[in-house]
């Protein structure tokens, strides 16, 4: 059974295996790419997305651990997946480029059953690398949505692509976007009323006080006062 | 006639001697004889906005109540400290600010008829235009005397929920005291609110005219108490919300 069609790159300078592998490749439903020599391989690379890389050691112009090491080296393509192709006989060779950062080998002469495992398993690395990738950008927007709301220039809508997620992820999105909603129709609410004047007076308090002042020997006499005072002037 | 005008306010806090000041230079501008008489005994302060050093206060309204002087004696004439050009005059006659004199007169009092003759004598021996009281807030005994000798009563507010209560006492207080004329300053009014509708309301709240609603001022604030803003800022919207008080004043 074939795996998910991906887009592959072969690197060989032997075109027998090229062909073989390529035909071999194509079959399972992928489609392929192909380089004779390292350098040209390293430019593909570069050029097109793919999914897996398999790489043969020896090459002309540049070897298969110039390549693995450039590939490692690039930020952008760090994590492809590559797969060394080799003899046997070259095991030395095959640690090394284990330890140069090869995601696997594959021996030659090839075996279908082999080829398709490892390629599958790339597959699958790639896969949850881009997972990865992708759910650490999402938590990204969240804690940038985060930032926002403090600034006060969180737009509502922003984190619809993560509240979609079926995950935790999406549902702290879900909730966040829930409560800075609420916040936001609340502070709403608030300026509102701020903006329309409200007197409120509670009569009683009031009456009583000016019962208060004006209930008393001193204000009578005042108020007396005064009457006659204005009266005089 | 004279007019003699209480500036009030239920709570402290209001721009009650910062109104005042202002509202005494825009009618000194307008070449009338101003007088300001700091009857806030408990806690004098409008000498400072109108640049009075208290130091060179030698005889002040507590010595006229406790029968030391005339009235007139205690009179400053700030209007060359403040503004050479004005074409009236604004006079202060300073309250006390030893502790002991205000010790006294709180302990004391004094009579509603010493004060109102002391006013007349004032305003008939300085040829006064208009006479301004700037009270100590709440309506104790000295400030319901000076209410009682107005012929007009203005009194300050903010747009507050803490002040609309007390103001509407004073109101109430000062219907008592058959107070001619009255009228209501909303000041320190936010941005948010707008000044038409803060005068209808306040209108209709109190069933008392609102001659003013003035905007709080960041300007204003800034210039704190170091002086009477209309003379430092004359083109400022302030200024001329001012204008119109005094005018209103002056009746």
């Amino acid at each position: 059974m074939s795996t998910v069609a991906a887009h592959l790159l072969v690197v060989d300078d032997d075109p027998i295996n090229r062909r073989l592998l390529a035909g071999y490749l194509e079959r399972e439903g992928h489609t392929v790419a192909t380089a004779n020599d390292g350098l040209a391989g390293w430019g593909l690379v570069q050029q097109e997305p793919f999914d897996v890389v398999l790489l043969d050691v020896l090459m002309p112009e540049l070897d298969g651990y110039d390549v693995l090491a450039r590939i490692r080296g690039h930020a952008a393509l760090r994590h492809l997946p590559v797969i060394m192709i080799s003899s046997v006989e070259e095991m030395d060779s095959i640690v090394r480029c284990i330890e140069l950062g090869a995601d696997d080998y594959l021996p030659k002469p090839f075996s279908p059953v082999l080829l398709r495992a490892r390629i599958r398993a790339g597959l699958a690395r790639k896969r949850l690398h881009d997972l990865e990738r992708e759910y650490l950008e999402q938590v990204g927007h969240v804690v940038d949505a985060a930032t926002a709301v403090e600034a006060g220039t969180f737009v509502l809508g922003s984190l619809t692509a993560v509240a979609a997620r079926d995950d935790a992820l999406g549902n702290l999105a879900r909730v966040f976007q829930h409560m800075a909603h609420e916040v936001a129709a609340r502070e709403r609410v608030l300026q509102e009323q701020v903006r329309e004047l409200r007197i409120e007076i509670d009569e009683g308090k009031a009456a009583r006080q000016v019962a208060e002042i004006t209930g008393t020997d001193y204000f009578r006499d005042l108020q007396r006062k005064a009457e006659e005072l204005r009266a005089a002037r | 006639m004279t007019r003699i005008v209480a500036v009030h306010s239920f709570r402290g806090g209001t721009g009650k001697s910062n109104t005042t000041a202002n509202v005494a230079v825009m009618a000194a501008r307008r070449g009338l004889r101003v007088g300001v008489v700091d009857t806030d005994i408990q806690s004098p302060g409008i000498h400072v906005l109108l640049g009075v050093d208290q130091t060179t206060i030698t005889r002040s309204l507590n010595d006229y109540l406790w029968g030391r002087c005339a009235i007139a004696e205690t009179a400053v004439d700030v209007t060359d400290a403040l503004d050479p050009t004005l074409e009236g005059r604004v006079v202060l006659i300073p309250s006390s600010i030893d502790a002991s004199d205000i010790a006294r007169v709180m302990h004391d009092g004094y009579d509603v008829g010493l004060l109102h003759e002391g006013i007349g004598s004032l305003i008939t021996s300085l040829s006064l235009d208009l006479l301004l009281l700037d009270t100590h807030p709440g309506l104790n005994e000295e400030t319901l005397l000076s209410i009682a000798v107005a012929d007009t009563v203005a009194i300050l507010l903010r747009p507050d929920q803490q002040d609309y209560e007390g103001t509407s006492v004073t109101v109430s207080v000062a219907r008592k005291l058959k107070v001619p004329d009255m009228f209501l300053v909303v000041n320190k009014t936010p941005a948010a609110f707008d000044p038409a509708d803060v005068r209808r309301r306040m209108h209709e709240t109190y069933d008392c005219e609102v001659a003013a609603v003035i905007p709080h001022s960041d300007d204003l604030m800034a210039f704190s108490s170091s002086g009477v803003f209309v003379l430092a800022q004359p083109g400022h919207r302030l200024t001329t919300l001012y204008g119109e008080l005094a005018t209103r004043v002056i009746g």
